[in-house]
């Protein structure tokens, strides 16, 4: 049981802030998460979600362009924020003598952002954001990956069948008038968690964090979110793409629905997802890599989303020659096979994924950032320390039940690369 | 709260102290040096073993025979195939760790701490007995070979690998890719590995970092017990002469018809660990491109949106490592962006930092080296690097006020030093019948097109 210490307070505007104390190094770390992401795209608008974050970078009120990243690095601190399906998050690591630094920023670009929005702004971002999406997505190999998978695993009307990035057309369309338009409906003082963890003084911290975010008003209840987010608990068939692409390897990508994080049956959904690919000891290592040599690599994970369903994802990367239908079937096989999972193998994963929880622990940015997560998605911060029970808890039979319901060739999603015939010039698909 | 009082920016609070955490030297009686730390807030222990055993000094016919061998240490032991050895790590919740640099091999554990004496007695079978199966290396052999094409087909890989071969004379082991070629790899026998590990893995010239929640007065006795029977020392690997390709100006596309964006890599032989600048180098190199506030990214992305990201790198070894700026950019605004970032570096050596910048960046870099400290495996890490570097042990404890002491005129006199314009290689991977054109117009220097390997 782990015993990290989390106090939790709502403030009058119903933002919730977590205090967890922690004083090895003389560092804290400012985690807030916006209760916004993807899933809240409306159609022609995606990828509008992480574009307004990097606006959020771009000044407000009383903190010019740059400013921001500007006293943050000057005060010897790190600086970052992520867009996901279900919610945005922003982070500052600072040493503790800048905890006033970071929470200022932070209120700011919460309540003060739009008087310095700018179509200037707004243009660089939107460029910046079109190289992001060229250089992480389009001039990788394999990079359309999740483009593919999302499409096949969620139905059109689901808010997760497009992407976090988005595409080029609806980045490029983005107004200033969504920009206040998103901000007003989502960046308010009740659909945020804000958390603080390290090293700092408890009382005048709850001063800080009133002075600062105190007063910015609360905003109306947030929108139901669009498209049809509920979803039947399988796919009902095996989907399949085949991808002629520049890539060098063969890959077979498999997806499948899985039961959402806030289901009990998550549990034995992660669970089945360690034992099938996680580390060296893994079914797929030991059958795919060790044994048969059909892979160079593979993978296995199990994305914990809330809207409707989760997803489990495996994929194989073959060898030059490698036959893709060969790869495939052997991934069925130790799919299926999960069937007849051991006591040994549930508690190797469980030790695995301790040790992963708790070298996480070791930084006070990802602290904050899980402690944010519980309160957010389950509102109850404390969850974090019973995480691991509910893991333990899962037998064999639990794990069985799973796999009879959900691994099954109904709830399937196959996307195969091939790499292109060396004389062809365009990617093509079949 | 009123907004005039919102436009101050808040004022820094009391300071609170930060020292590097206390390190415990000690030695076996065969030369193996041991460092432990007492980190006790998590019941969380990280085992790093340092060799002297760097891909440095390996023949450039033999290229990726460290890093292989280092691959192949999965491969299972005298008492333990490869799937056993697997099993037990994953039992305590280990994962074995093997990273091959060009200075040395490192091999690390991190475990809860209950499970210390088993995660080392297992790193210990790993280097003293490993068994190198002829099935397992020849599997490994396959898995590396594979990773060398897809390198060779990523355009990251493609431009970074172009851009070091460009840098290093002929012959010089810095400009061939760590992991070697296709035709280096080829011939990796399980005898390779046996040789290699014979000849490099010694407790002479090697060290175990001990990071974590343990009484360093019992390491030693622990450490004992599994490594005192191990044997050996050998040469030290020695510096590399890092001699450049050229010292001309010039650009080079590697051609990739249809890239939607280029790679970029900008430089010339760097620095090594060693050089008596390196202090002011990490305050210049900061300014430059170490920042997300440096020169580089306020220019190319919060101004012009020509890239997501830039960075400016000495990679410093126990040679002369690469200098090198990387970026990836629109097709269309290639030339654009590489005009820029000339610019830029031009501007630097020429007229330096400001006093403004110089203070900023030793700001920075002074206070973030606490938050790079937080975590058992970052602390082996900075540990690790000083048996590698021969630094003293008490290196860390000044490391905060020579960062801080460094002058502007310490700063611009190493942008001067270190960056030489008249010797930049421009690398461009992208589509050449879009990017040569405006390239050449910008007079930078002669510009060839290489076809992708």
């Amino acid at each position: 049981m782990l015993s990290i210490p989390i106090e939790r307070f709502t403030l009058d505007n119903g933002l919730r802030v977590n205090l967890s104390y922690d004083d090895a190094t003389p560092v804290v770390a400012v985690n807030l998460w916006y209760g916004v992401g993807s899933r809240n795209e409306r159609e022609g608008k995606t990828g509008f979600a992480h574009l307004f974050e990097h606006m959020m970078f771009q000044g407000s009120e009383h903190v010019p362009k740059n400013r921001h990243f500007e006293l943050i690095e000057r005060a010897g601190g790190s600086l970052n924020a992520t867009t996901w399906f279900d919610r945005t998050n922003y982070f500052e690591t600072v040493p503790s003598h800048h905890l006033e630094l970071a929470l200022w920023l932070e209120s700011d670009r919460m309540g003060w952002i739009l008087p310095a929005m700018t179509q200037e702004k707004l243009d660089n971002q939107r460029d910046v954001v079109m190289n992001e999406k060229r250089q992480r997505y389009d001039n990788q190999p394999y990079g359309d990956w999740d483009e593919w998978v999302q499409a096949m695993v969620f139905p059109e009307s689901h808010p997760y069948h497009h992407t976090v990035i988005g595409s080029m057309e609806d980045i490029e369309a983005a107004t200033l008038e969504d920009v206040a338009d998103f901000f007003q409906t989502y960046y308010i003082p009740n659909n945020a968690v804000l958390t603080v963890c390290g090293d700092f003084s408890r009382d005048e911290t709850l001063d800080l964090v009133e002075r600062h975010f105190g007063g910015i008003a609360p905003g109306a209840e947030i929108p139901a979110i669009p498209g049809d987010p509920t979803l039947e608990p399988i796919i009902g068939e095996t989907v399949r793409e085949r991808v002629e692409a520049d890539v060098p390897l063969p890959r077979v990508l498999i997806a499948c629905r899985v039961p959402p994080y806030t289901d009990s049956e998550f549990y034995a959904a992660d669970v089945a997802g360690s034992v099938l690919g996680t580390g060296r000891a893994s079914r797929l290592y030991r059958s795919l890599v060790r044994e048969r040599r059909l892979a160079k690599d593979v993978t296995s994970f199990v994305l914990p989303l809330t809207t409707g369903a989760g997803m489990l994802l495996v994929w194989a990367t073959g060898y030059p020659d490698g036959d893709p239908g060969e790869i495939e079937a052997g991934l069925v096989e130790e799919i299926e096979g999960l069937t007849s999972v051991v006591d040994q193998e549930i508690e190797r994963a469980i030790a695995v994924t301790e040790t992963a929880l708790v070298r996480q622990l070791e930084q006070v940015g990802q602290r904050a950032d899980l402690v944010s997560m519980f309160d957010q998605l389950f509102d109850d911060p404390e969850r974090l320390n019973s995480e691991l029970e509910r893991l333990r808890a899962v037998t064999p039979a639990d794990v069985s039940s799973f796999v009879d319901r959900f691994l099954g060739a109904d709830n399937r999603a196959v996307l195969t690369y091939v790499p292109m015939p060396q004389d062809t010039a365009t990617p093509s698909v079949q | 709260m009123s907004g005039s009082s919102r436009s101050v920016v808040p004022r820094a609070g009391p300071v609170r102290n930060f020292d590097f955490p206390t390190v415990h030297a000690e030695a076996l009686d065969n030369g193996l040096q041991i460092r432990s730390v007492q980190v006790g807030r998590l019941p969380l222990v990280t085992t790093m073993l340092v060799l002297d055993a760097g891909e440095g000094l390996v023949d450039n016919s033999r290229a990726g025979l460290a890093v292989l061998t280092g691959d192949c240490l999965e491969g299972g032991t005298a008492k333990r195939t490869g799937a056993e050895l697997a099993e037990a790590l994953e039992t305590i919740g280990a994962g074995l760790s093997v990273g091959t640099g060009w200075d040395s091999t490192t091999v690390s554990l991190s475990c809860m701490a209950e499970r210390l004496d088993d995660a080392m007695g297992l790193l210990a079978e790993v280097i003293l007995q490993p068994a190198f199966p002829g099935d397992e290396v020849e599997r490994i052999r396959g898995q590396r070979l594979a990773a060398i094409r897809q390198r060779e087909m990523d355009p990251v890989g493609i431009a970074t690998d172009a851009s070091r071969r460009l840098t290093y004379a002929e012959g010089v082991p810095y400009g061939r890719p760590l992991g070697g070629t296709a035709e280096s790899v080829g011939p990796f026998t399980p005898d390779s590995a046996a040789e290699f590990v014979a000849g490099r893995y010694f407790p002479t010239g090697s060290g175990l970092v001990v990071v974590g929640d343990v009484d360093t007065g019992h390491v030693r006795s622990l450490v004992e017990t599994h490594f005192g029977e191990w044997t050996g020392g050998a040469e030290r690997q020695g510096e590399i002469e890092a001699e450049p390709r050229t010292r001309e100006r010039g650009i080079v596309v590697v051609d990739r018809p249809d890239a939607v964006q280029s790679e970029i890599r900008i430089g010339h032989v760097g620095q090594a660990r060693s050089t008596t600048q390196y202090f002011a180098l990490r305050v210049f190199n900061t300014v430059l491109g170490g920042a997300f506030t440096s020169r580089l990214n306020l220019n190319l992305r919060e101004k012009h949106g020509f890239i997501y990201g830039v960075r400016s790198r000495f990679l410093v070894r126990r040679g002369a490592g690469p200098w090198c700026v990387s970026t990836a950019v629109g097709t269309e605004v290639t030339a654009n962006a590489v005009n820029e970032a000339l610019s830029e570096i031009t501007t630097m050596v020429e007229g330096g930092p400001t006093q403004e910048e110089v203070e900023a960046a030793r700001d920075y870099l002074a206070g973030v080296f606490p938050l790079e400290l937080e975590t058992t495996g970052q602390i082996a890490s900075r540990i690790a690097e000083l048996l590698v570097y021969d630094l003293p042990d008490d290196y860390y404890g000044a490391y905060r006020d020579r960062i801080r002491s460094v002058t502007l005129d310490e700063a611009s006199e190493a942008a001067r030093r270190c960056i030489r314009p008249d010797e930049m290689t421009v690398v461009v991977g992208g589509d050449a019948k879009e990017v040569s054109g405006p390239l050449e117009e910008l007079g930078w220097g002669p510009l060839t097109v290489e076809a992708t390997p």
